[in-house]
């Protein structure tokens, strides 16, 4: 009888702000991401209960083969051989889109008004700021994370992302792609825990058909960003230096 | 939710990224290595720590070991602090891949305290090698 009282005095308070799924929703009825998540996971609960034995949670499942064109698949294939030495964020360069969200080391953090959505990642200090119902500007200066702009399709954020330089990589090591790189995303929070997320790429210059990448986004309740400097102590480049003078060592046979 | 799994099992999934190089352009995961050592010095640096190891070799000679780890803030979330967890003069284990070029260098997995305590330090093995296959068929 406590427990039912107990309810009856909560029901008032959480009504309003929520569905049936229980996903909460802004001042404009919208389902609200604010928050702080992890990408590449599959796993409920706070940071420690999702990673505590390790890093990770996610499964690697089957995966359909990159629509790259022939001569482009070659370049990627190249650089899987090479073990991803030319990687980008090797020197501390930002991810790129959806790379971004292929990342589970780090935290992400969302927040939301009626006007604009900020996604701020731990990863490599990158930012995006979606302007909502907005244009993108008339002049683009091609950049690693690209312009995005959003919009609302029922209940699913779709953001159009384009105006990207060629700098960076779309997921998997290798995938490169060209400045024609069109990015369009798809965020649905299914329930309190988890954001689906679904991103297609399409670039005519490199591609042979739009590439989907999907993944779940799963909230971490209690956890905070903090500052990461790629560039305060990487070794990386002065190590690849040494290592491409002789790529026998660590070309794959 | 099984609709979502179904769509999900035909396209492309996330391969974690660990870090923010390739693993496997510089470590060997064909070469598990195990240390015990003394540890001398602690570069607690991003993108990535790096901790120093005086490991004695089969003929009792001091080898220094430099072993790198997961970013700082990687490691305060599994469990590490930068003051306390690991300090000069600790007599640890630590397990991990040795470098390619067969150098006193490596990439660390785990680290065993004195006191038996075990801690993530570094991603499991093969992660941030470009995975198992390419993301394109061989064309």
């Amino acid at each position: 009888m406590k427990t039912l009282l107990l309810i009856a005095c909560l029901l008032p308070l959480s009504l309003p702000s929520q569905t049936g799924n229980g996903v909460p929703r802004g001042a404009d009825g919208k389902p609200d991401f604010t928050g702080v998540w992890q990408a590449a996971s599959n796993r409920r609960g706070t940071w420690e209960e999702a990673n505590g034995t390790g890093i990770g949670g996610f499964v690697a499942g089957p995966r359909e083969p990159a629509p790259y064109q022939p001569w482009a698949a070659k370049k990627v294939l190249e650089s899987f051989n090479r073990r991803g030495i030319d990687d980008p964020v090797a020197a501390c360069l930002p991810p790129g889109v959806p790379r971004v969200h292929t990342v589970g080391l780090f935290p992400m953090q969302i927040v939301q008004t009626p006007q604009t959505i900020v996604m701020l990642y731990e990863y490599l200090n990158a930012f995006r700021t979606i302007a909502i119902n907005a244009k993108h500007p008339d002049v683009l200066e091609p950049s690693f994370m690209g312009d995005s702009v959003g919009h609302w399709e029922s209940d699913t954020f779709v953001v159009d992302i384009t105006g990207f330089n060629d700098k960076t990589w779309l997921t998997a090591t290798g995938t490169f792609h060209s400045e024609a790189l069109h990015v369009t995303e798809r965020y649905t929070r299914t329930d309190p825990d988890t954001i689906q997320y679904e991103a297609t790429m399409d670039d005519p210059k490199v591609l042979t058909k739009p590439w989907i990448f999907r993944t779940t986004i799963m909230r971490r309740d209690g956890t905070r960003l903090r500052e990461y400097v790629c560039e305060e102590n990487n070794v990386d480049r002065a190590r690849y230096e040494e290592l491409l003078k002789d790529e026998s060592v660590f070309r794959r046979k | 939710m099984k609709l979502w799994r179904m769509v999900a099992a035909g396209a492309v999934l996330a391969l974690p990224v660990w870090a923010h190089h390739s693993f496997g352009a510089e470590y060997d995961v064909n070469k598990p290595i195990t240390l015990t050592g003394v540890i001398t010095k602690i570069e607690w640096t991003n993108p990535h720590i790096h901790f120093y190891l005086d490991v004695k070799d089969k003929d009792g000679k001091v080898v220094n070991w430099k072993l790198e780890g997961f970013p700082p803030n990687v490691l305060y979330r599994t469990g590490w602090k930068r003051e306390g967890t690991i300090k000069p003069g600790d007599t640890v284990t630590i397990t991990g891949w040795q470098a390619r070029d067969g150098g006193n260098w490596g990439h660390s997995r785990q680290v065993t305290f004195a006191d038996g305590k075990k801690l993530f330090s570094g991603p499991p093995a093969g992660t941030g090698d470009g995975g198992n296959r390419p993301a394109v068929d061989a064309p």
